[in-house]
């Protein structure tokens, strides 16, 4: 296995397969929790620790699942790793696990885990898998980071807590409503489509 | 093997692996949870009844009010968690009264999803604030875009006016149930039925 | 009077997509035609109704009386996944038509967020059994409205000159943002006074 491939099954999951912008999968959360940096960062990490385990799990087992309940067995896998993750949350970071609520254990329904499980876990080594898992969660986290940046700042004119715009500046409150999140992810995406777009015209 | 079999075997042992982590995670992790929503209910009630060193709980069935002491051990006041819907869901309010069940010392929001710049500002001090030394005789009651007038009075917030209100709602109903809780068990300082 | 309340809260004041993100994946895909968009809705009434009851059940008869609670979310998933499985051969046996009609929707309702998040809030809020159907079908209706709002919408916008790179989700998003400033409107219908 050549480590330019390697390489590239890392990266896949940050621009060309980004999951969120590109393959359009874990709209909920991203739209959700991205009121401010530290909520969509702390989803993406909790996120991206659900699809590493699972997919290092699925990986390892891959050859004695049947078929037929392959579905129902990563199911059962995601959740556990979900709920692993919801009550390490509320153990140590209450305060964070308050922030996110529900959407944690929304977590066991985020299509990309179950997606990078059936397109790439069930039938790919220990090691790529891993990394595979590794990219796609980290691109997820760079979307969430992304939109939780915009909606932070101006929605509220700080990140990660820290007043960055002064008091001249009215926040534009929608951005912390849903409306404002749908908003922003449309223009987002439309964004990338046109970067795609250059970026083809001049290949 | 028989592929029934295999499955069977298969999402058994799945199943087995599961319930176990989980089972020892919850063992880690539930003695944590409960120490930290103390803590939080602590802290809350520090906030509302200042000068306070030592906390006893009256319980009634559901309702559960916390006795304020201070370090001589005498009855600084009462406090306990009231709730009910506000504009988007559900406000949940730590609120502190005076031992003679007449003033509040003070309010702090716990719980509440209302309308960020707009509802959402009861988190503020300048709200919340208003509802330290009110008096809630007979009842706590709210004004729109003047200045209190009554020592039972506070000014609802411009463009809030429904979680003003729910606020001073939640307060009422909540505080007249309490108010007949402590009268059954009679102030601890006065060393009645206990 | 609480049932109405949840009822109405559900499908308009806190709507499951326009207000808690819930069951957008399904709503970017599915609600470019008014029949997918019915036939998806339909679909995910029944199983929300049908979840909503059977996870109350489990929840209260088994999780909380063995005090295993933490075993929420792996067995609510169970179920859901079940209920889909099992609501897909029944409506195969009995109504091939049905079956036609609703295709691979079915199968997709199970990653439904809205489902396994209606039965989470349904916990969280500590509803009792009555309140909880009405929660879960409540929560059917109001995805229904906006998936037909919203099919209703593109069907139209078909006809529009859509600037190349905001076709397809982009505009799909944009417009549920300005469908949930609209659906704000309604908040303040419930109140404690």
């Amino acid at each position: 296995m050549s480590s330019v491939r390697l390489y590239m099954e890392f990266f896949k999951g940050f621009w060309k397969e980004n999951p969120a912008f590109r393959q359009l999968l874990g709209m909920c959360p991203l739209l959700a929790v991205t009121t401010s940096v530290i909520n969509g960062v702390s989803m993406g990490i909790a996120m991206t620790f659900v699809l590493i385990s699972t997919s290092i799990v699925v990986s390892l087992i891959r050859k004695i699942v049947p078929n037929q309940v392959r579905i129902a067995t990563f199911t059962i896998i995601i959740a556990t790793f979900v709920t692993i993750a919801d009550l390490y949350l509320r153990a140590k970071f209450p305060p964070i696990s308050k922030a996110l609520g529900p959407y944690v254990p929304l977590i066991v329904v985020n299509c990309i885990i179950l997606g990078r499980q059936e397109a790439f876990a069930k039938k790919n080594p220990l090691y790529r898998s891993f990394l595979d898992a590794l990219g796609m969660g980290l691109g997820f986290t760079l979307a969430l980071l992304l939109l939780g940046a915009i909606r932070e700042l101006l929605g509220s004119g700080s990140i990660l807590g820290i007043q960055i715009l002064g008091t001249w500046f009215e926040p534009w409150v929608i951005m912390i409503l849903p409306a404002g999140a749908f908003i922003t992810l449309g223009f987002l995406i439309a964004l990338m489509n046109v970067i795609d777009q250059r970026l083809k015209r001049t290949a | 093997m028989n592929i029934s079999a295999h499955m069977i075997i298969v999402l058994t042992v799945v199943c087995l692996f599961s319930g176990l982590s989980l089972v020892y995670m919850n063992q880690y992790a539930e003695p944590l949870i409960k120490i930290n929503a103390e803590k939080a209910t602590q802290e809350a009630i520090f906030k509302v009844l200042p000068d306070v060193k030592n906390v006893e709980t009256i319980e009634r069935g559901e309702r559960v009010i916390f006795k304020g002491l201070n370090e001589e051990g005498e009855l600084v006041g009462y406090a306990f968690v009231a709730e009910g819907s506000g504009y988007q869901g559900i406000i949940k309010i730590m609120v502190g009264i005076d031992s003679e069940l007449g003033k509040l010392t003070g309010i702090d929001i716990l719980e509440s999803v209302e309308t960020p710049g707009l509802g959402a500002k009861i988190t503020e001090d300048n709200f919340k604030g208003q509802f330290s030394g009110v008096s809630v005789l007979p009842a706590i009651d709210y004004v729109k875009g003047k200045k209190p007038e009554n020592p039972n009075e506070i000014q609802t917030i411009t463009g809030a006016t429904v979680s003003s209100r729910s606020v001073v709602n939640i307060l009422n109903a909540t505080i007249k149930e309490v108010k007949e809780i402590v009268k059954e068990t009679g102030p601890s300082g006065e060393g009645e039925n206990e | 009077m609480n049932i109405i309340l949840i009822f109405i809260a559900a499908t308009i004041v806190n709507n499951i997509v326009l207000t808690y993100f819930l069951g957008i994946c399904p709503f970017l895909g599915v609600s470019s035609k008014i029949e997918s968009a019915v036939g998806m809705g339909l679909a995910a009434t029944f199983v929300m109704t049908l979840a909503a009851t059977v996870t109350w059940l489990i929840y209260h008869n088994i999780l909380v009386r063995f005090n295993v609670p933490f075993l929420e979310y792996v067995s609510f998933i169970l179920v859901i996944a079940s209920l889909v499985q099992i609501v897909e051969m029944f409506i195969r046996k009995f109504s091939p038509d049905l079956y036609r009609a609703l295709g691979i929707y079915l199968p997709l309702i199970t990653t439904n967020c809205a489902i396994l998040g209606l039965t989470l809030f349904m916990v969280l809020r500590e509803y009792n059994f009555l309140e909880s159907i009405v929660f879960g079908f409540g929560s059917g209706v109001g995805f229904t409205l906006v998936l037909l709002i919203m099919a209703g919408i593109r069907e139209e916008l078909e006809f529009a000159d859509v600037p190349e790179a905001f076709k397809g989700a982009p505009l799909t998003l944009i417009i549920s943002g300005l469908l949930a400033l609209a659906f704000m409107g309604f908040s303040g219908i419930i109140s404690t006074s």
